[in-house]
């Protein structure tokens, strides 16, 4: 892992088109902005691996769960819904 | 999964968020007639498929922002040309279904080109139960 030491304002090059600006040092909190192509996605790390989680367990069901798609359905509206 | 070689081919270019690389799926009903589901089946993997669903037929209160990156990466320019969907997780009970409301697969109906948003955790579950909003006939 390469550590570097920045300042509020200071920024970081990455690959030549994706720059990272610490914005505001407070406390333990650190604004960060992130300038990148819209090829590159950047996502909050525990965000990324939830959904990450998410679809893998959802990938792939055994035939057994596709059996359940035979009955599932949404409720009817509830009485006085319009 | 039966041959359908006449259904639309959905190209995600970025895959889904955590199976990288593009892949190309077709978008089978699956059911039975009245059923809201389908199954979105991996052409490219024939192991990898989802279960996925319109979420406005379980969650009328679902209204994603989809911000105008995701949308420009789409090419999407009318909210008319997009789908969304929402894939569900089977479990071994029906009553512990749930969908992810975190991260809607969007499709723009003309390009046949998909990709997975990310929208805030604090607002939207990766996995909102079905149950409250379904009825096991």
């Amino acid at each position: 892992v390469l550590v570097l030491t920045r300042r509020a304002n200071q920024s970081i090059v990455i690959g030549g088109d994706i720059t990272v600006t610490v914005l505001e040092v407070r406390g333990d909190q650190v604004r960060i902005g992130i300038d990148a192509p819209k090829s590159v996605t950047v996502h909050r790390e525990e965000v990324w691996v939830e959904l990450s989680q998410a679809n893998k367990a959802a990938a792939s069901p055994t035939p057994e769960a596709l059996e359940q798609l035979k009955d599932l359905r949404p409720a009817p509206p509830a009485e006085g819904d319009s | 999964m039966p041959d359908a070689p006449d259904l639309p081919v959905l190209t995600f270019r970025r895959g889904l968020v955590g199976f990288d690389g593009p892949q190309r799926f077709h978008l089978v009903r699956w059911g039975g007639d009245d059923s809201p589901f389908s199954v979105l089946q991996s052409l490219d993997d024939p192991d990898l498929a989802f279960v996925v669903v319109p979420p406005q037929v379980f969650f009328a209160d679902y209204e994603p922002e989809i911000d105008d990156e995701a949308a420009a990466q789409l090419g999407v320019s009318s909210a008319e040309d997009l789908l969304l969907l929402v894939i569900v997780h089977l479990a071994d009970d029906p009553r512990d279904a749930t969908a992810n409301l975190l991260g809607p697969l969007v499709v723009n109906t003309r390009s046949l080109e998909g990709t997975q948003a990310v929208l805030s955790p604090e607002r939207w579950p990766s996995r909102r139960p079905l149950a409250a909003a379904a009825v096991a006939a």
